[in-house]
């Protein structure tokens, strides 16, 4: 079957499997920042914002994601100018292996959209569903505090760019 | 994982959607947030009907209580506001125990209780709500009060029906008080025991209403009628705390499993209980008598 969906501000048509998963058909279309890791929704490596919401996309069937706007880690630097979220986890150290990294960010991404001036534990919750294996989880943590205090500083122009990167012009349903 | 699944069906209305679950019957499984179905991965469904698109996600006002439409997610119940003001925002709390933010963007209340996990944190909750069930199939509709849905672990009462919404009666308002309780590894970790309970206290100081459930610590979740039976009518004390802890372990039957042992599980069933009845009475202003 096809389904229509939006990844990463680009309409694609994806032919999908009426079981398949929407990790699956992320990944059979070159998207690949998608991470397989535990397919039972415990460790988030799968993770992407499904209309501007961190969902695992190992428990999401594809044909649920019809019309949907999907953002994977590819869309969060589309033109190669990094986020500020990605560049403070460089800066930060907060990369090691990396697979755990590309959810990471979008859930950082998410929390950071709708709460700019997030605490130390409101980024803990936010980064409860993703898990490292490397070590753990100090570093991330500071860099996405780090990340929001520049989205922050650039203002209010920063937010309207993330905006923009998250897909303004999904449809209402 | 699914491959031999034949066809994905997206249905828009409730009536398309109760067609295609009579024509397709045994086959055709419901699908919500996907989260429990995914993971269970019961191979016997050819066809999925998707229940996200009915209209099934809202929650609504109805006097002292509310309706919550079933496909309502996790982080609908924790960001709406009726919900949270609801009952002490009970609901709310335990909604926002259901896993990891990515699931409670998918996870469905009607999934969570359809699911009939007995360690569901929604369940003992709407227990204590006095919650009722409306179920449809394309023949007719029926409410089925919670207490009366579960028939084991993972086994409901519906019969080719789809939740359609959650019904919560008129709670009582005055003095009252509400709890959730929850134990588990991490905070959104699936509970180890799981409790609510609600009270109100009439003008002398004695309950009036009580309503306590727990969640795995049996096939299913549960009232504690016991406990409420001993509570009620009296006034709260030390002793009647005690007692009623003492009514919950004899009536509850957990299972010793990877997560914990049944002791474990029975023991913590008292405290939960104890703790959830003191945070009642500090938020109804219930004195505890010595």
């Amino acid at each position: 079957m096809l389904v229509t969906v939006n990844i990463n501000g680009e309409a694609k048509r994806l032919n999908i499997a009426p079981g398949e998963l929407l990790l699956d058909a992320l990944r059979s279309a070159g998207y690949f920042g998608v991470k397989r890791g535990c397919e039972t929704g415990e460790c988030g490596a799968c993770t992407v914002l499904v209309n501007e919401k961190p969902v695992n996309s190992c428990l999401m069937f594809a044909a649920q994601a019809e019309d949907a706007d999907i953002l994977t880690i590819e869309g969060v630097a589309p033109d190669g100018k990094l986020d500020p979220i990605q560049t403070a986890f460089l800066d930060h150290g907060a990369v090691q292996c990396g697979y755990c990294t590309p959810g990471m960010i979008l859930s950082a991404k998410a929390l950071l959209a709708g709460r700019p001036d997030p605490t130390e534990g409101e980024v803990r919750e936010a980064l409860a569903g993703n898990f490292c294996r490397c070590t753990g989880y100090l570093k991330p943590v500071e860099a996405v505090l780090a990340a929001a205090q520049v989205y922050r500083q650039a203002g209010q122009s920063a937010r309207r760019k993330s905006g923009r990167s998250l897909g303004t012009s999904r449809k209402k349903r | 994982m699914f491959d031999h699944i034949e066809c994905f069906y997206r249905p828009s209305t409730l009536r398309e959607a109760l067609v295609l679950l009579h024509k397709t019957g045994k086959r055709g499984a419901i699908v919500a947030g996907a989260t429990d179905i995914v993971t269970r991965a019961d191979r016997t469904p050819r066809f999925f009907i998707d229940v996200t698109h009915l209209g099934l996600d809202y929650v609504r006002k109805k006097g002292r209580g509310c309706t919550i439409g079933a496909a309502t997610t996790m982080m609908g119940l924790e960001k709406s506001p009726i919900i949270n003001r609801l009952a002490g925002g009970i609901l709310a709390k335990a909604a926002a125990t259901c896993g990891s933010i990515q699931n409670r963007n998918m996870a469905t209340v009607g999934g969570n209780l359809a699911n009939a996990s007995p360690a569901a944190d929604t369940a003992p909750v709407l227990l204590a709500l006095d919650a009722q069930l409306v179920a449809v199939n394309s023949r007719r509709k029926r409410r089925i009060p919670l207490d009366e849905f579960y028939t084991g672990p993972h086994r409901t009462v519906l019969n080719g029906e789809l939740i359609e919404e959650i019904l919560i009666p008129p709670l009582p308002g005055g003095r009252s008080g509400w709890s959730f309780q929850k134990l588990g590894r991490t905070e959104t970790d699936i509970s180890l025991v799981n409790a609510a309970a609600g009270l109100q206290a009439d003008s002398r100081g004695r309950i009036k209403w009580v309503h306590i459930a727990l969640g795995a610590v049996g096939p299913m979740p549960l009232r504690a009628r016991e406990a409420e039976n001993l509570l009620q009518g009296n006034a709260l004390s030390e002793d009647s705390i005690t007692r009623a802890g003492g009514a919950v372990m004899n009536q509850v039957s957990p299972i010793s499993d990877g997560r914990a042992s049944a002791e474990y599980r029975r023991e913590m069933s008292r405290i939960l209980v104890q703790r959830a009845l003191r945070e009642c009475a500090v938020q109804a202003g219930f004195p505890i008598m010595n």
